[in-house]
Protein backbone atom coordinates (compact mmCIF):
# COMPACT_ATOMS: atom_id res chain seq x y z
CA UNK A 1 0.00 0.00 0.00
CA UNK A 2 1.46 3.26 -0.80
CA UNK A 3 2.38 6.02 1.87
CA UNK A 4 0.25 8.78 2.16
CA UNK A 5 3.71 10.94 0.99
CA UNK A 6 4.42 8.77 -1.64
CA UNK A 7 0.61 9.49 -3.11
CA UNK A 8 0.71 13.13 -2.78
CA UNK A 9 4.33 13.33 -4.54
CA UNK A 10 4.24 14.87 -7.97
CA UNK A 11 6.45 12.42 -9.93
CA UNK A 12 4.16 9.10 -10.14
CA UNK A 13 6.08 5.77 -9.21
CA UNK A 14 6.92 3.59 -11.91
CA UNK A 15 4.26 1.01 -10.40
CA UNK A 16 1.17 3.17 -10.71
CA UNK A 17 2.62 4.36 -14.57
CA UNK A 18 2.96 0.08 -14.82
CA UNK A 19 -0.67 -0.21 -13.65
CA UNK A 20 -1.85 2.57 -15.89
CA UNK A 21 0.06 1.03 -18.89
CA UNK A 22 -1.47 -2.24 -18.71
CA UNK A 23 -5.25 -1.22 -17.77
CA UNK A 24 -5.59 1.56 -20.73
CA UNK A 25 -4.27 -0.97 -22.81
CA UNK A 26 -7.33 -2.03 -25.19
CA UNK A 27 -6.27 -5.60 -25.70
CA UNK A 28 -7.52 -7.69 -22.88
CA UNK A 29 -4.52 -9.85 -20.78
CA UNK A 30 -5.26 -12.48 -18.38
CA UNK A 31 -2.77 -15.00 -16.22
CA UNK A 32 -4.40 -17.75 -15.67
CA UNK A 33 -3.44 -21.45 -14.47
CA UNK A 34 -4.25 -24.40 -16.05
CA UNK A 35 -6.91 -25.06 -13.96
CA UNK A 36 -8.46 -22.12 -15.21
CA UNK A 37 -7.64 -19.35 -11.92
CA UNK A 38 -7.13 -16.33 -13.09
CA UNK A 39 -4.67 -14.13 -11.34
CA UNK A 40 -4.25 -11.37 -13.18
CA UNK A 41 -6.07 -9.52 -15.69
CA UNK A 42 -6.12 -5.73 -16.99
CA UNK A 43 -8.76 -3.54 -17.33
CA UNK A 44 -10.10 -4.37 -20.48
CA UNK A 45 -10.34 -8.02 -19.59
CA UNK A 46 -12.73 -6.93 -17.20
CA UNK A 47 -14.73 -4.65 -19.48
CA UNK A 48 -14.78 -7.77 -21.97
CA UNK A 49 -15.34 -10.16 -20.38
CA UNK A 50 -17.96 -9.48 -17.47
CA UNK A 51 -20.86 -9.32 -19.20
CA UNK A 52 -20.39 -12.96 -19.20
CA UNK A 53 -20.55 -13.60 -15.94
CA UNK A 54 -23.82 -13.90 -14.43
CA UNK A 55 -22.62 -13.19 -10.98
CA UNK A 56 -19.44 -10.83 -11.92
CA UNK A 57 -17.18 -13.29 -10.47
CA UNK A 58 -13.92 -13.47 -12.86
CA UNK A 59 -11.65 -15.75 -11.21
CA UNK A 60 -11.86 -18.67 -13.20
CA UNK A 61 -11.34 -18.16 -17.25
CA UNK A 62 -13.00 -21.80 -18.00
CA UNK A 63 -15.71 -20.75 -15.24
CA UNK A 64 -16.42 -16.80 -17.84
CA UNK A 65 -16.22 -18.54 -20.96
CA UNK A 66 -18.04 -22.17 -20.27
CA UNK A 67 -20.88 -21.04 -22.75
CA UNK A 68 -19.20 -19.78 -25.28
CA UNK A 69 -15.78 -21.46 -25.37
CA UNK A 70 -16.93 -25.30 -23.47
CA UNK A 71 -13.80 -26.73 -25.22
CA UNK A 72 -11.11 -24.60 -23.62
CA UNK A 73 -10.19 -27.10 -20.76
CA UNK A 74 -9.86 -29.22 -22.91
CA UNK A 75 -7.85 -28.26 -25.64
CA UNK A 76 -5.09 -26.64 -22.52
CA UNK A 77 -5.25 -30.22 -20.90
CA UNK A 78 -3.67 -31.70 -24.32
CA UNK A 79 -1.26 -29.51 -24.53
CA UNK A 80 1.73 -31.26 -23.45
CA UNK A 81 4.64 -29.41 -24.64
CA UNK A 82 6.03 -27.24 -22.01
CA UNK A 83 5.37 -23.59 -24.07
CA UNK A 84 3.68 -22.73 -27.13
CA UNK A 85 0.35 -21.24 -28.24
CA UNK A 86 -2.91 -23.40 -27.78
CA UNK A 87 -4.88 -21.53 -29.46
CA UNK A 88 -4.71 -18.20 -31.90
CA UNK A 89 -7.67 -15.78 -32.51
CA UNK A 90 -10.55 -18.30 -31.80
CA UNK A 91 -13.63 -16.37 -32.77
CA UNK A 92 -15.89 -15.95 -29.59
CA UNK A 93 -19.78 -14.61 -30.07
CA UNK A 94 -21.07 -12.91 -27.20
CA UNK A 95 -24.83 -14.54 -26.47
CA UNK A 96 -27.61 -11.76 -27.02
CA UNK A 97 -25.45 -9.27 -28.50
CA UNK A 98 -23.46 -8.05 -31.57
CA UNK A 99 -20.20 -8.31 -29.61
CA UNK A 100 -17.32 -10.68 -31.00
CA UNK A 101 -14.34 -11.26 -28.96
CA UNK A 102 -10.92 -13.22 -30.75
CA UNK A 103 -9.31 -15.18 -27.83
CA UNK A 104 -5.22 -16.10 -28.38
CA UNK A 105 -4.14 -18.72 -25.37
CA UNK A 106 -0.35 -19.10 -24.47
CA UNK A 107 1.23 -21.79 -22.73
CA UNK A 108 4.11 -20.11 -21.33
CA UNK A 109 5.27 -22.60 -18.25
CA UNK A 110 4.27 -25.41 -16.68
CA UNK A 111 1.55 -23.83 -14.29
CA UNK A 112 1.33 -19.94 -16.47
CA UNK A 113 -1.03 -19.53 -19.56
CA UNK A 114 -1.63 -15.85 -21.19
CA UNK A 115 -4.65 -15.22 -22.62
CA UNK A 116 -5.07 -12.36 -25.18
CA UNK A 117 -8.67 -11.16 -25.89
CA UNK A 118 -9.74 -9.03 -28.59
CA UNK A 119 -12.93 -6.75 -29.24
CA UNK A 120 -13.00 -7.48 -33.01
CA UNK A 121 -17.25 -6.34 -33.34
CA UNK A 122 -16.14 -3.25 -35.08
CA UNK A 123 -13.56 -4.77 -37.31
CA UNK A 124 -15.80 -7.50 -38.24
CA UNK A 125 -18.84 -5.22 -39.19
CA UNK A 126 -16.44 -2.95 -40.83
CA UNK A 127 -15.66 -6.19 -42.97
CA UNK A 128 -18.69 -7.38 -43.45
CA UNK A 129 -20.26 -3.56 -45.15
CA UNK A 130 -16.88 -3.63 -47.26
CA UNK A 131 -17.94 -7.08 -48.64
CA UNK A 132 -21.30 -6.17 -48.78
CA UNK A 133 -19.84 -3.30 -50.94
CA UNK A 134 -17.53 -4.95 -53.12
CA UNK A 135 -20.23 -7.58 -54.05
CA UNK A 136 -23.01 -5.10 -54.82
CA UNK A 137 -20.39 -3.13 -56.80
CA UNK A 138 -19.13 -6.59 -58.69
CA UNK A 139 -23.23 -6.70 -59.49
CA UNK A 140 -23.12 -3.70 -61.27
CA UNK A 141 -19.61 -3.60 -62.55
CA UNK A 142 -20.23 -6.62 -64.05
CA UNK A 143 -23.87 -6.94 -65.08
CA UNK A 144 -25.08 -3.70 -66.03
CA UNK A 145 -26.31 -3.47 -69.55
CA UNK A 146 -25.70 0.24 -71.13
CA UNK A 147 -22.75 1.22 -69.26
CA UNK A 148 -19.16 0.22 -70.04
CA UNK A 149 -17.20 1.18 -66.76
CA UNK A 150 -13.33 0.99 -66.35
CA UNK A 151 -11.26 1.82 -63.72
CA UNK A 152 -8.28 3.96 -64.61
CA UNK A 153 -4.76 4.24 -62.33
CA UNK A 154 -3.66 7.57 -61.77
CA UNK A 155 -1.82 8.28 -64.68
CA UNK A 156 -4.77 7.60 -66.97
CA UNK A 157 -3.91 3.25 -68.06
CA UNK A 158 -6.84 1.10 -67.79
CA UNK A 159 -7.08 -0.94 -64.91
CA UNK A 160 -10.36 -3.41 -65.00
CA UNK A 161 -13.32 -3.10 -67.02
CA UNK A 162 -16.64 -4.70 -67.37
CA UNK A 163 -18.11 -7.05 -70.26
CA UNK A 164 -20.28 -3.79 -71.52
CA UNK A 165 -17.16 -1.99 -72.82
CA UNK A 166 -16.72 -5.13 -75.27
CA UNK A 167 -20.44 -4.85 -75.58
CA UNK A 168 -20.65 -1.26 -76.33
CA UNK A 169 -16.64 -0.71 -77.97
CA UNK A 170 -15.94 -3.56 -79.43
CA UNK A 171 -12.91 -3.76 -77.34
CA UNK A 172 -11.35 -6.79 -75.52
CA UNK A 173 -9.45 -7.13 -72.00
CA UNK A 174 -6.58 -7.44 -73.92
CA UNK A 175 -6.60 -4.26 -75.61
CA UNK A 176 -7.28 -2.01 -73.21
CA UNK A 177 -5.39 -3.60 -69.93
CA UNK A 178 -2.43 -1.12 -69.42
CA UNK A 179 -3.10 1.07 -72.11
CA UNK A 180 -4.13 4.88 -72.20
CA UNK A 181 -7.56 6.22 -72.35
CA UNK A 182 -6.95 8.54 -75.16
CA UNK A 183 -7.78 4.80 -77.04
CA UNK A 184 -11.09 5.92 -76.43
CA UNK A 185 -11.28 8.76 -78.14
CA UNK A 186 -10.35 10.27 -81.52
CA UNK A 187 -8.63 13.13 -81.33
CA UNK A 188 -5.49 11.77 -79.44
CA UNK A 189 -2.39 13.78 -80.80
CA UNK A 190 1.30 13.61 -79.76
CA UNK A 191 0.46 17.79 -79.86
CA UNK A 192 -2.78 18.36 -78.44
CA UNK A 193 -4.19 17.64 -74.54
CA UNK A 194 -6.72 15.05 -75.47
CA UNK A 195 -9.86 14.58 -74.33
CA UNK A 196 -9.26 11.74 -72.08
CA UNK A 197 -6.23 13.85 -70.35
CA UNK A 198 -8.56 17.09 -70.19
CA UNK A 199 -11.06 14.96 -68.90
CA UNK A 200 -9.32 13.25 -65.96
CA UNK A 201 -8.15 16.63 -64.98
CA UNK A 202 -10.57 18.35 -64.51
CA UNK A 203 -12.43 14.91 -62.35
CA UNK A 204 -8.65 15.45 -60.65
CA UNK A 205 -9.77 19.32 -59.70
CA UNK A 206 -13.27 19.07 -59.16
CA UNK A 207 -14.02 15.04 -58.32
CA UNK A 208 -15.87 14.38 -61.27
CA UNK A 209 -16.30 15.56 -65.20
CA UNK A 210 -18.56 14.92 -67.86
CA UNK A 211 -17.46 14.40 -71.87
CA UNK A 212 -19.99 14.27 -74.18
CA UNK A 213 -18.94 13.52 -78.01
CA UNK A 214 -17.87 11.21 -80.67
CA UNK A 215 -16.20 8.50 -78.80
CA UNK A 216 -14.22 5.47 -80.75
CA UNK A 217 -14.57 2.02 -80.82
CA UNK A 218 -12.00 -0.79 -81.43
CA UNK A 219 -13.27 -0.89 -85.26
CA UNK A 220 -12.37 2.18 -85.66
CA UNK A 221 -16.09 3.74 -85.82
CA UNK A 222 -17.58 5.93 -83.58
CA UNK A 223 -20.23 6.52 -81.27
CA UNK A 224 -21.69 9.30 -79.34
CA UNK A 225 -20.93 8.61 -75.96
CA UNK A 226 -21.04 9.78 -72.68
CA UNK A 227 -18.29 9.21 -70.08
CA UNK A 228 -18.10 10.53 -67.07
CA UNK A 229 -14.91 10.28 -64.99
CA UNK A 230 -14.72 10.65 -60.92
CA UNK A 231 -11.68 10.67 -58.88
CA UNK A 232 -11.01 8.01 -56.51
CA UNK A 233 -9.61 10.12 -53.82
CA UNK A 234 -6.16 8.77 -51.14
CA UNK A 235 -6.61 9.90 -47.56
CA UNK A 236 -4.71 12.80 -48.81
CA UNK A 237 -8.02 13.38 -50.98
CA UNK A 238 -5.78 13.67 -53.76
CA UNK A 239 -7.21 11.24 -56.92
CA UNK A 240 -4.95 7.84 -56.84
CA UNK A 241 -7.42 6.07 -59.54
CA UNK A 242 -10.25 6.80 -61.45
CA UNK A 243 -13.81 5.51 -62.39
CA UNK A 244 -15.36 5.90 -66.12
CA UNK A 245 -18.62 5.14 -66.54
CA UNK A 246 -19.28 5.55 -70.54
CA UNK A 247 -22.74 5.53 -72.38
CA UNK A 248 -23.73 5.11 -75.70
CA UNK A 249 -25.70 7.57 -76.38
CA UNK A 250 -26.02 7.84 -80.30
CA UNK A 251 -29.77 7.02 -80.83
CA UNK A 252 -30.59 9.61 -78.22
CA UNK A 253 -28.16 11.95 -80.47
CA UNK A 254 -29.69 10.74 -83.69
CA UNK A 255 -33.42 11.63 -82.08
CA UNK A 256 -31.98 14.99 -81.18
CA UNK A 257 -30.55 15.58 -84.67
CA UNK A 258 -33.58 14.70 -86.39
CA UNK A 259 -35.32 17.04 -84.20
CA UNK A 260 -32.96 19.95 -84.74
CA UNK A 261 -33.22 19.17 -88.48
CA UNK A 262 -36.82 19.45 -88.72
CA UNK A 263 -36.72 22.80 -86.86
CA UNK A 264 -34.00 24.34 -89.28
CA UNK A 265 -35.07 23.01 -92.34
CA UNK A 266 -37.27 23.85 -95.23
CA UNK A 267 -39.18 20.35 -95.99
CA UNK A 268 -39.63 20.80 -99.51
CA UNK A 269 -36.17 21.30 -100.18
CA UNK A 270 -33.71 20.12 -97.42
CA UNK A 271 -32.04 23.75 -97.69
CA UNK A 272 -31.88 25.70 -94.29
CA UNK A 273 -35.19 27.29 -93.70
CA UNK A 274 -35.48 31.41 -92.84
CA UNK A 275 -35.08 31.26 -89.27
CA UNK A 276 -31.93 28.52 -89.36
CA UNK A 277 -30.43 30.97 -92.18
CA UNK A 278 -30.81 34.26 -90.37
CA UNK A 279 -29.13 32.69 -87.06
CA UNK A 280 -26.40 31.34 -89.27
CA UNK A 281 -26.00 34.47 -90.96
CA UNK A 282 -25.56 36.96 -87.83
CA UNK A 283 -22.52 33.61 -86.71
CA UNK A 284 -20.70 34.14 -89.65
CA UNK A 285 -20.72 38.12 -89.22
CA UNK A 286 -19.76 37.76 -85.39
CA UNK A 287 -16.61 35.50 -87.44
CA UNK A 288 -16.28 38.26 -89.71
CA UNK A 289 -16.20 41.05 -86.30
CA UNK A 290 -14.27 39.11 -84.11
CA UNK A 291 -11.78 37.13 -86.12
CA UNK A 292 -11.80 39.17 -89.32
CA UNK A 293 -12.89 36.08 -91.49
CA UNK A 294 -14.76 37.08 -94.50
CA UNK A 295 -18.02 35.52 -96.61
CA UNK A 296 -19.79 36.10 -99.53
CA UNK A 297 -23.82 35.89 -100.17
CA UNK A 298 -25.07 34.86 -103.06
CA UNK A 299 -28.61 35.41 -103.78
CA UNK A 300 -30.45 33.36 -106.08
CA UNK A 301 -33.21 33.83 -108.30
CA UNK A 302 -34.91 31.14 -110.64
CA UNK A 303 -35.82 33.15 -113.71
CA UNK A 304 -39.53 32.98 -115.12
CA UNK A 305 -40.58 30.87 -112.12
CA UNK A 306 -44.25 32.14 -112.40
CA UNK A 307 -44.27 31.00 -115.93
CA UNK A 308 -42.80 27.25 -114.80
CA UNK A 309 -45.73 27.78 -112.02
CA UNK A 310 -48.77 28.69 -114.65
CA UNK A 311 -47.50 26.55 -117.22
CA UNK A 312 -46.39 22.99 -116.01
CA UNK A 313 -48.62 23.47 -112.54
CA UNK A 314 -46.94 23.87 -108.88
CA UNK A 315 -45.76 19.99 -108.22
CA UNK A 316 -43.50 20.86 -111.21
CA UNK A 317 -42.23 24.07 -109.93
CA UNK A 318 -41.59 22.10 -106.18
CA UNK A 319 -39.34 19.64 -108.26
CA UNK A 320 -37.32 22.49 -110.30
CA UNK A 321 -36.56 24.35 -106.40
CA UNK A 322 -35.62 20.66 -105.28
CA UNK A 323 -33.11 20.07 -108.21
CA UNK A 324 -31.92 23.62 -107.72
CA UNK A 325 -31.15 22.89 -104.27
CA UNK A 326 -30.07 19.97 -105.30
CA UNK A 327 -27.31 21.13 -107.72
CA UNK A 328 -26.07 23.44 -105.08
CA UNK A 329 -25.20 21.00 -103.12
CA UNK A 330 -23.56 19.19 -105.39
CA UNK A 331 -20.90 22.32 -106.22
CA UNK A 332 -20.75 24.13 -103.17
CA UNK A 333 -18.67 22.83 -99.81
CA UNK A 334 -20.38 21.18 -96.95
CA UNK A 335 -19.61 24.12 -94.38
CA UNK A 336 -21.80 26.69 -97.11
CA UNK A 337 -25.31 27.71 -96.01
CA UNK A 338 -28.04 27.26 -98.69
CA UNK A 339 -31.36 29.22 -97.28
CA UNK A 340 -34.60 29.15 -98.51
CA UNK A 341 -34.70 32.69 -98.69
CA UNK A 342 -38.47 33.54 -100.12
CA UNK A 343 -40.69 31.80 -102.37
CA UNK A 344 -38.08 30.71 -105.35
CA UNK A 345 -35.40 32.45 -103.80
CA UNK A 346 -32.53 31.27 -102.43
CA UNK A 347 -29.45 32.87 -100.31
CA UNK A 348 -26.02 30.70 -100.27
CA UNK A 349 -23.38 31.82 -97.65
CA UNK A 350 -20.20 31.23 -98.60
CA UNK A 351 -17.34 31.47 -95.07
CA UNK A 352 -14.08 32.41 -96.35
CA UNK A 353 -15.06 33.14 -99.46
CA UNK A 354 -13.13 36.57 -101.81
CA UNK A 355 -14.51 38.12 -104.28
CA UNK A 356 -12.68 36.01 -106.83
CA UNK A 357 -14.15 32.96 -105.15
CA UNK A 358 -17.39 34.11 -104.59
CA UNK A 359 -17.83 35.49 -107.89
CA UNK A 360 -16.20 31.98 -109.70
CA UNK A 361 -18.88 29.49 -107.71
CA UNK A 362 -21.57 31.79 -108.48
CA UNK A 363 -20.59 31.49 -112.47
CA UNK A 364 -20.34 27.87 -111.89
CA UNK A 365 -23.92 27.31 -110.36
CA UNK A 366 -25.03 29.18 -112.73
CA UNK A 367 -23.72 26.95 -115.59
CA UNK A 368 -24.76 24.11 -113.90
CA UNK A 369 -28.45 24.78 -113.74
CA UNK A 370 -28.42 26.03 -117.05
CA UNK A 371 -26.99 22.84 -118.43
CA UNK A 372 -28.97 20.77 -116.70
CA UNK A 373 -32.86 19.88 -117.33
CA UNK A 374 -34.95 19.37 -114.80
CA UNK A 375 -37.10 16.27 -115.62
CA UNK A 376 -40.44 16.30 -114.17
CA UNK A 377 -42.61 13.18 -115.69
CA UNK A 378 -44.24 15.19 -118.59
CA UNK A 379 -41.09 15.94 -120.15
CA UNK A 380 -38.09 18.06 -119.06
CA UNK A 381 -37.62 21.56 -118.27
CA UNK A 382 -34.46 23.66 -119.12
CA UNK A 383 -34.43 26.68 -115.67
CA UNK A 384 -32.23 29.21 -115.42
CA UNK A 385 -31.25 31.08 -112.54
CA UNK A 386 -29.89 34.58 -111.55
CA UNK A 387 -27.23 35.50 -109.20
CA UNK A 388 -25.93 38.81 -107.08
CA UNK A 389 -23.63 38.65 -105.27
CA UNK A 390 -22.11 40.69 -102.33
CA UNK A 391 -19.40 40.45 -100.12
CA UNK A 392 -19.05 41.78 -96.38
CA UNK A 393 -17.59 45.07 -95.65
CA UNK A 394 -16.02 46.93 -93.28
CA UNK A 395 -18.84 49.34 -92.63
CA UNK A 396 -21.40 46.30 -92.28
CA UNK A 397 -22.79 45.96 -88.84
CA UNK A 398 -26.36 43.96 -89.64
CA UNK A 399 -27.10 41.39 -92.02
CA UNK A 400 -29.94 43.02 -93.20
CA UNK A 401 -27.62 45.49 -95.17
CA UNK A 402 -25.58 42.79 -97.00
CA UNK A 403 -28.77 40.84 -98.11
CA UNK A 404 -30.05 44.44 -99.65
CA UNK A 405 -26.95 44.59 -101.22
CA UNK A 406 -27.24 41.06 -102.77
CA UNK A 407 -30.70 41.60 -103.35
CA UNK A 408 -29.94 44.68 -105.51
CA UNK A 409 -27.71 42.95 -107.70
CA UNK A 410 -30.04 40.30 -108.08
CA UNK A 411 -32.27 43.15 -109.90
CA UNK A 412 -29.20 43.82 -112.13
CA UNK A 413 -28.61 40.73 -113.15
CA UNK A 414 -32.46 40.54 -114.12
CA UNK A 415 -32.64 43.60 -115.43
CA UNK A 416 -29.51 42.51 -117.60
CA UNK A 417 -31.59 39.52 -119.07
CA UNK A 418 -31.24 37.13 -116.73
CA UNK A 419 -29.25 33.99 -116.68
CA UNK A 420 -26.35 36.46 -114.94
CA UNK A 421 -24.31 36.92 -112.42
CA UNK A 422 -23.55 40.43 -110.79
CA UNK A 423 -21.75 41.33 -108.28
CA UNK A 424 -22.81 44.12 -105.88
CA UNK A 425 -20.80 47.54 -106.63
CA UNK A 426 -18.64 48.09 -103.69
CA UNK A 427 -15.60 46.25 -104.15
CA UNK A 428 -14.45 43.54 -101.10
CA UNK A 429 -12.96 45.20 -98.39
CA UNK A 430 -11.46 42.14 -97.00
CA UNK A 431 -8.11 42.94 -98.28
CA UNK A 432 -7.55 46.26 -96.62
CA UNK A 433 -8.23 44.83 -93.24
CA UNK A 434 -11.85 43.94 -91.15
CA UNK A 435 -13.38 46.36 -88.95
CA UNK B 1 -27.98 8.24 9.74
CA UNK B 2 -31.80 7.63 8.90
CA UNK B 3 -32.69 11.25 9.10
CA UNK B 4 -32.16 13.02 6.03
CA UNK B 5 -32.14 16.15 7.65
CA UNK B 6 -29.46 15.92 9.82
CA UNK B 7 -27.22 13.74 7.13
CA UNK B 8 -24.75 16.72 6.44
CA UNK B 9 -23.71 16.87 9.92
CA UNK B 10 -23.01 13.09 10.02
CA UNK B 11 -19.45 12.97 9.78
CA UNK B 12 -17.60 11.15 6.63
CA UNK B 13 -16.15 7.97 9.01
CA UNK B 14 -19.54 7.01 9.80
CA UNK B 15 -21.26 7.28 6.76
CA UNK B 16 -22.02 3.78 4.87
CA UNK B 17 -21.37 2.64 0.89
CA UNK B 18 -24.93 0.91 0.89
CA UNK B 19 -26.63 3.91 3.09
CA UNK B 20 -30.24 5.40 1.50
CA UNK B 21 -28.71 9.19 3.01
CA UNK B 22 -25.47 8.66 0.73
CA UNK B 23 -26.67 11.28 -2.37
CA UNK B 24 -28.20 13.52 0.14
CA UNK B 25 -24.92 13.35 2.24
CA UNK B 26 -23.07 13.92 -1.30
CA UNK B 27 -25.36 16.66 -1.78
CA UNK B 28 -23.63 18.54 0.78
CA UNK B 29 -20.10 17.56 1.20
CA UNK B 30 -17.05 18.71 0.65
CA UNK B 31 -14.22 17.27 -1.55
CA UNK B 32 -12.53 16.60 1.94
CA UNK B 33 -15.30 15.19 3.41
CA UNK B 34 -15.05 12.54 0.77
CA UNK B 35 -11.46 11.90 1.44
CA UNK B 36 -12.59 11.06 5.00
CA UNK B 37 -14.86 8.09 3.14
CA UNK B 38 -14.33 4.62 4.67
CA UNK B 39 -15.15 3.61 1.01
CA UNK B 40 -13.84 4.21 -2.90
CA UNK B 41 -15.62 7.06 -4.11
CA UNK B 42 -15.52 9.20 -7.24
CA UNK B 43 -17.13 12.28 -8.47
CA UNK B 44 -17.50 12.84 -12.34
CA UNK B 45 -18.55 15.94 -13.77
CA UNK B 46 -21.46 15.33 -16.28
CA UNK B 47 -18.78 15.13 -19.03
CA UNK B 48 -17.51 12.18 -17.32
CA UNK B 49 -13.89 13.64 -16.33
CA UNK B 50 -13.20 12.96 -12.90
CA UNK B 51 -13.69 15.50 -10.44
CA UNK B 52 -12.62 13.79 -7.35
CA UNK B 53 -11.06 10.81 -6.84
CA UNK B 54 -10.94 10.09 -2.93
CA UNK B 55 -8.15 8.83 -0.91
CA UNK B 56 -9.67 5.19 -0.20
CA UNK B 57 -10.17 4.47 -3.95
CA UNK B 58 -6.25 5.78 -4.03
CA UNK B 59 -5.70 3.19 -1.71
CA UNK B 60 -7.76 0.80 -3.00
CA UNK B 61 -6.43 0.89 -7.22
CA UNK B 62 -2.64 2.24 -6.03
CA UNK B 63 -3.25 5.62 -9.16
CA UNK B 64 -2.48 8.90 -7.27
CA UNK B 65 -5.58 11.53 -6.91
CA UNK B 66 -3.94 14.24 -8.15
CA UNK B 67 -3.08 12.47 -12.05
CA UNK B 68 -6.58 11.10 -12.02
CA UNK B 69 -8.58 14.83 -12.26
CA UNK B 70 -9.70 15.65 -15.06
CA UNK B 71 -9.45 12.47 -16.95
CA UNK B 72 -12.55 10.93 -18.67
CA UNK B 73 -12.88 8.40 -16.66
CA UNK B 74 -14.82 5.68 -18.65
CA UNK B 75 -11.91 5.38 -20.73
CA UNK B 76 -8.71 6.43 -19.49
CA UNK B 77 -8.66 5.94 -15.51
CA UNK B 78 -11.41 2.43 -15.07
CA UNK B 79 -11.59 1.08 -18.70
CA UNK B 80 -13.17 -1.84 -17.14
CA UNK B 81 -16.65 0.16 -16.65
CA UNK B 82 -16.91 1.05 -20.62
CA UNK B 83 -19.25 -0.95 -21.04
CA UNK B 84 -23.24 -1.25 -21.02
CA UNK B 85 -23.25 -2.41 -17.29
CA UNK B 86 -21.45 1.29 -15.79
CA UNK B 87 -20.68 3.64 -19.02
CA UNK B 88 -23.52 3.15 -20.72
CA UNK B 89 -25.90 3.33 -17.57
CA UNK B 90 -24.63 6.72 -16.20
CA UNK B 91 -24.69 7.80 -20.05
CA UNK B 92 -28.18 7.01 -20.83
CA UNK B 93 -29.94 6.98 -17.63
CA UNK B 94 -31.38 9.99 -16.26
CA UNK B 95 -31.96 9.33 -12.08
CA UNK B 96 -29.29 6.38 -10.87
CA UNK B 97 -29.17 5.03 -7.19
CA UNK B 98 -28.04 1.33 -8.07
CA UNK B 99 -25.82 -1.57 -6.36
CA UNK B 100 -23.95 -3.65 -8.87
CA UNK B 101 -21.43 -6.38 -8.32
CA UNK B 102 -18.58 -6.41 -9.83
CA UNK B 103 -14.83 -7.11 -11.16
CA UNK B 104 -12.01 -4.29 -11.02
CA UNK B 105 -8.74 -5.35 -11.95
CA UNK B 106 -6.79 -3.00 -9.44
CA UNK B 107 -3.18 -3.68 -9.40
CA UNK B 108 -4.33 -6.37 -12.15
CA UNK B 109 -6.06 -8.80 -10.12
CA UNK B 110 -9.73 -9.33 -10.08
CA UNK B 111 -11.20 -7.61 -7.28
CA UNK B 112 -14.70 -8.68 -6.86
CA UNK B 113 -16.56 -5.27 -5.49
CA UNK B 114 -19.81 -3.90 -5.26
CA UNK B 115 -20.56 -0.59 -7.20
CA UNK B 116 -22.94 2.24 -6.36
CA UNK B 117 -24.62 4.18 -9.44
CA UNK B 118 -25.00 7.83 -8.20
CA UNK B 119 -26.57 10.23 -10.52
CA UNK B 120 -29.62 12.57 -10.26
CA UNK B 121 -30.87 14.69 -12.46
CA UNK B 122 -29.54 18.25 -13.02
CA UNK B 123 -27.16 17.43 -10.37
CA UNK B 124 -23.60 18.74 -10.77
CA UNK B 125 -21.96 15.50 -10.09
CA UNK B 126 -22.45 11.86 -11.04
CA UNK B 127 -20.53 9.55 -7.90
CA UNK B 128 -19.50 6.11 -8.42
CA UNK B 129 -18.82 4.21 -4.99
CA UNK B 130 -16.80 1.19 -4.57
CA UNK B 131 -16.07 -1.12 -1.83
CA UNK B 132 -14.56 -5.00 -1.45
CA UNK B 133 -17.11 -7.66 -1.46
CA UNK B 134 -16.90 -10.40 0.43
CA UNK B 135 -16.82 -14.24 -0.30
Amino acid sequence: MLTASRMQADEPSAYELLLEFLNLTPVGLIQFRPDGTIDLANAAAARMLLPLSDDADLSNLYFVLRNIAPDLPRSIESFHAPMGQICDQMQLAMPGSETVLTLCVNKIGPDTLMAVVQDITLAIAQEARIRNDQQRFRAIFEYIRDYAICTVTADGCVEDWNRSLSRIGGWEPADVAGRTIALFFPDATPAMPATGTALLERARQHGTAEFEGWTLRKDGSLFWGNTVATALPDREGDANGYVLVTRDLTERKQHEDRLVALATTDPLTGASNRRAGELCLSDALTAWERHGTCFALLLLDCDHFKRINDRWGHDVGDKVLVALVRICRENLREVDAIIRWGGEEFLLCLRGAGQDVALSIAERLREAIARAPIEHGRGSLEVTVSIGVTLVGAADRNIDDIVRRADQALYRAKDAGRNRVELDRLPCPAATGHP
Amino acid sequence: MNHATEAPGVPASAVTFDSPDLPRWLESATDDDLDGLPFGLIALNPDASVAWYNKAEARLSGLTPGRMLGRQFFTSVAPCTNNFMVAHRFETEPDLDAIIDYVFTVRLAPLKVRLRLLKRQGSARWYLAVTPRGE
